[in-house]
């Protein structure tokens, strides 16, 4: 065997072997790989975040309205039935000293914040509205959440449907629980009673639905990102 | 300005000489040569796993509003351009291969840096001029290959794009990974949409670049394909000495002193 002979054949397993280990979802072995990459992007985007960012839309930009997806992972769409669970209520609990439990009467008297900002979908997609609702800071400050306090994980009434955040990106000036979309009380397709929306993480993270706010000293995986999609999903 | 002068090749056997060329620096240094393979590999699973984010939405258009700039919206590209099997997947290897992409074009740019090998590379004054020409041999207006140094001045030309497309794809990368952290990058590139748009008009500008340089290698310059790989490479062969159009040279022929003696007319 000649040394070209020898390239040849190692040309050719590799080739070989390479086809062989992949298909389009690439080769098994690399997981633990991506899982890794997952976890180094997380410090750097981490690193990235400012709490000072902002998401502006120009006030005269044109909003998705209609256009604006719906999105819901029950078989129906998810409506709350007082007949059937009673008043609705935001529950938000876990690392606090003062757990809350708010009817949308208590959530729509609190200082609130209108804004108008991109929503980021995983898909690639993005749409405009302008969202009404109370900053996940000030139910943090009025519940006293403690040093503890490191993760929220969103729940909804939406089968098993939850996301849990990093502290920071939850306490960012544009994390709400949205109530109004586009100067109207939210509707059943967009997460009615209440939601949460937020430019600085990927749509998937903003829990429609949403039950119960439980500040965690752990993170609490999320319905995607338990199903392969990243959890950070930052923006 | 080689060393070697006429004397001492003239002097030498031709074994001795053949024996000199394999011995001769080797085309392409061997970070050249592995950059260049892992290139290869990353800018492949960028691509493909960026098709695959690609065709979760496969158009540029916001929600509620339409995109002036591109022809096929919502046509979905054929899965087999795609890598990483659903939206998940794509996302994942976009987002772990573009550290090695971004590590080598690190490493290959600081290389042909520090060792000099970007002189081969940069533009000068003339290269317009030269590229012309070489358009004018290709379609047989000119009948002589133009006089070129290591490359032709349209691969001069294509090998300096190919970094700076590469960074163009990372910035406009960026861009659309984190369009509000990054605001004013994304601002600057006309918007998340636009910013979408930019990066993806790199990828194809990437794409029609590299398919051009196969099929050229194959169609010019087979030779150049064994330099890339062990480094070999015999300066007789090259396509100026064999006057390689595409799908147009001879094999190469040993060294004759000259080539003026001959049957035409």
């Amino acid at each position: 065997m000649n040394r070209r002979h020898f390239l040849a054949a190692t040309a050719g397993s590799i080739v070989t072997a390479t086809v062989s280990a992949c298909n389009s979802y690439g080769p098994g072995g690399a997981k633990s790989l991506l899982r890794y990459a997952e976890r180094k992007n997380e410090q750097v985007e981490r690193w990235l975040f400012r709490s000072g960012s902002r998401n502006r839309v120009a006030a005269d930009a044109r909003l998705s309205g209609r256009a604006f997806p719906r999105y819901f992972i029950s078989e129906r769409m998810p409506v709350w039935s007082e007949a059937e669970r009673g008043v609705w209520r935001l529950e938000v609990g876990g690392a606090v000293k003062t757990p809350l439990s708010l009817t949308l009467d208590d959530l729509t008297r609190m200082p609130s914040v209108s804004q108008r900002v991109d929503h980021f979908c995983v898909e690639g997609w993005t749409a405009r509205a302008e969202w009404t609702g109370v900053r996940v800071s000030h139910l943090a400050r009025l519940a006293g959440a403690t040093p503890d306090a490191q993760y929220v994980d969103f729940q909804s009434f939406d089968s098993d449907y939850h996301e849990s955040w990093d502290m920071e990106s939850a306490m960012h000036p544009q994390t709400i629980i949205a109530y109004g979309m586009d100067r109207r009380m939210l509707g059943p397709g967009h997460g009615a009673p209440a939601r949460v929306h937020s430019p600085v993480k990927l749509g998937y993270k903003s829990t429609k639905y949403l039950t119960r706010v439980l500040f965690m000293p752990t993170r609490n995986g999320g319905y995607w990102s338990d199903r392969g999609y990243e959890w950070y999903a930052g923006v | 300005m080689g060393e070697a002068s006429t004397e001492s090749l003239g002097s030498t056997t031709a074994d001795a000489a053949s024996t000199a060329r394999r011995k001769a620096r080797p085309r392409h240094h061997w970070v050249v040569r592995l950059t260049h393979w892992v290139n290869v590999i990353a800018l492949g699973l960028m691509i493909t796993s960026g098709l695959r984010i690609f065709n979760a939405y496969p158009k540029f258009a916001r929600r509620g509003e339409t995109f002036c700039c591109y022809p096929f919206e919502g046509t979905p590209l054929p899965d087999w351009v795609t890598f990483g099997g659903w939206l998940a997947g794509g996302r994942n290897w976009h987002f772990a291969a573009m550290w090695l992409l971004f590590a080598n074009g690190l490493v290959y740019l600081t290389f042909i840096y520090l060792h000099g090998e970007w002189r081969d590379l940069a533009p000068r004054r003339g290269d317009v001029r030269d590229m012309w020409e070489m358009i004018k041999f290709y379609v047989f207006v000119r009948r002589d290959h133009p006089h070129q140094g290591k490359h032709n001045a349209l691969q001069k030309a294509t090998y300096f794009s190919m970094p700076i497309l590469g960074a163009l794809a990372v910035i406009t990368g960026l861009a659309i990974w984190k369009p509000v952290q990054l605001a004013p990058l994304t601002n600057a590139l006309g918007g998340f949409v636009w910013a979408r748009y930019w990066h993806f008009l790199v990828m194809v500008a990437l794409v029609v670049l590299s398919v051009v340089h196969v099929i050229m290698v194959f169609a010019v310059d087979p030779y150049s394909l064994r330099s890339m790989i062990t480094g070999g490479y015999d300066p007789t062969t090259s396509p100026e000495v064999r006057n390689a159009r595409p799908f147009f040279w001879r094999r190469a022929v040993p060294v004759t002193p000259s080539t003026d003696v001959g049957g035409q007319q």
